[in-house]
């Protein structure tokens, strides 16, 4: 960095890769890249991102046929007190989706803009369940691609895995309490590789056991956390976070937690 | 009520915009906040949802908007409603089969894994961080005007921001990982 220039913070990178510093201080920050490797690669890495996202919705900026008739179509429904024909339909479109689903609990919508500092930094045991909630979400509704290795490589499927999260790893089975195997992939777990293993009953609703490395190493007991319908089982066992998903009854679920509780090596 | 972030309303005694003028403004903007709606969003038609209650909300709410910078006023109000949907919406999605298969479809750009990659990442995005990476990078709001659109600190503005960066860039490591070295 130049003698003159102030020291660089975050808040400068993210401005530069954003191109909102004027040319002066683009140059100082530019220098200052020059000395430090690994934040420039931070910065490149954000670039790339910057582009990547503006390529994937850059596309979605137009005009649609129906653009017109839809603006003028609310604008009527609210100067008539009824209930739009349209708002009706959705509201019914989504009552039959929530029945079908089968979710239909307490929802109470989160108060506008309610989150206004940051939220703490989630721990390993805080963001456990959350992360077990995204892979769930992700990946149990993929109808072509809900994992990256089937259940008929079983063997396979543990070694590969224990491999990769860097300690041996059974993958549990279900079948005594009617879950049999879909397969199993690779997923980020705190910043670490981890294991997500799907499981399938025969109506086809599926539940996911999340296995990760846990660097606080401290072991908690049986903990619970619920969304929506969404039911999260987890605990931390060592140096290993366990998390069991599905939309499914708390009682079932906590059945699978504690069959995978007993078959996890301690 | 979201402000938009001038501050300023018109003038004592400016005439009000005829009828017509405001469905106008917002009938033009639809295409940049359908992009807005849809960088928020998983899916076309969740997006396509997304823009049609932000459009009503709009409509319904003319009385607030002061009269500048409508795209501004609009966006914070999308992030609002997509901050309160979110969650029940991404599972199940309020949206018809038919509903859905008689959107237009976008052309797809690129190539498709590391589009899904992308996708994935900013799908495990916190909503909140979401936002306010598409309001600087899709939108080009700089970090003042999304703290002012917002109705949040900068401070906060910019720690949302980094953690959308941050998380990206993990995600899309860990996805390198597994894909670059999956055992046969």
């Amino acid at each position: 960095m130049s003698k003159n220039s102030s020291p660089v913070n975050e808040n400068d990178l993210h401005a530069y890769v954003d191109g909102f510093l004027d040319p002066v201080r683009r140059a100082e920050v530019e220098a200052w890249l020059g000395e430090n490797p690994d934040a420039a690669t931070m910065v490149a890495d954000w670039a790339d991102q910057n582009e990547g996202i503006r390529s994937l919705f850059s596309d979605y900026r137009q005009d649609r046929p129906g653009d017109a008739a839809l603006l003028s179509a609310k604008a009527a429904s609210l100067s008539t007190p009824a209930t739009s024909p349209r708002r009706a339909y959705w509201q019914a479109a989504a009552a039959m989706v929530l029945f079908v689903g089968g979710t239909v609990v307490g929802q109470v919508a989160p108060p506008l803009m309610v989150d206004r500092g940051a939220p703490p930094a989630p721990t390993a045991v805080a963001s456990l369940p959350e992360q077990a909630k995204s892979a769930f979400l992700i990946y149990a509704s993929d109808v072509r691609h809900p994992v990256e290795v089937g259940a008929s490589e079983q063997a396979h499927l543990a070694s590969w895995l224990g491999k990769r999260l860097d300690y041996p790893l059974d993958v549990p089975d279900l079948s005594d309490i009617g879950f049999n195997l879909v397969g199993g992939r690779l997923v980020p777990v705190s910043g670490k590789p981890g294991a997500l293993f799907m499981y399938e009953d025969d109506a086809g609703q599926r539940v996911t056991v999340l296995v990760g490395r846990n660097d606080e190493n401290r072991t908690t007991s049986f903990r619970y956390a619920s969304d929506n319908g969404l039911e999260t089982f987890y605990w931390i066992d060592g140096p290993v976070g366990y998390a069991v998903t599905g939309e499914i009854s708390r009682e079932r679920l906590q059945l699978i937690a504690n069959e995978c509780y007993r078959q996890f090596p301690s | 009520m979201p402000q938009g972030p001038d501050g300023h309303g018109p003038a004592p005694g400016h005439p009000s915009p005829g009828p017509g003028h405001f469905e106008n403004e917002i009938l033009a903007l639809l295409p940049v906040l359908r992009r807005y709606s849809r960088s928020l969003t998983r899916s076309d038609a969740e997006g396509e949802d997304l823009l049609q209650d932000c459009v009503e909300k709009a409509l319904a709410n003319r009385k607030h908007w002061r009269g500048v910078n409508l795209k501004a006023w609009a966006c914070a109000i999308m992030t609002n409603l997509y901050r309160n949907r979110h969650r029940r919406n991404t599972r199940h999605p309020a949206i018809s089969i038919d509903e859905a298969m008689d959107l237009p479809s976008v052309e797809i750009q690129g190539d498709p894994l590391e589009r899904d990659r992308l996708t994935g990442a900013l799908n495990s995005l916190a909503e909140e961080n979401r936002a306010v990476l598409m309001l600087v990078i899709v939108e080009g709001y700089g970090y003042q005007e999304v703290a002012d659109m917002l109705d949040l600190p900068i401070g906060t503005v910019m720690s949302r921001l980094s953690r959308a960066r941050q998380r990206l860039r993990e995600q899309l490591t860990e996805s390198n990982i597994i894909s670059l070295r999956r055992p046969r």
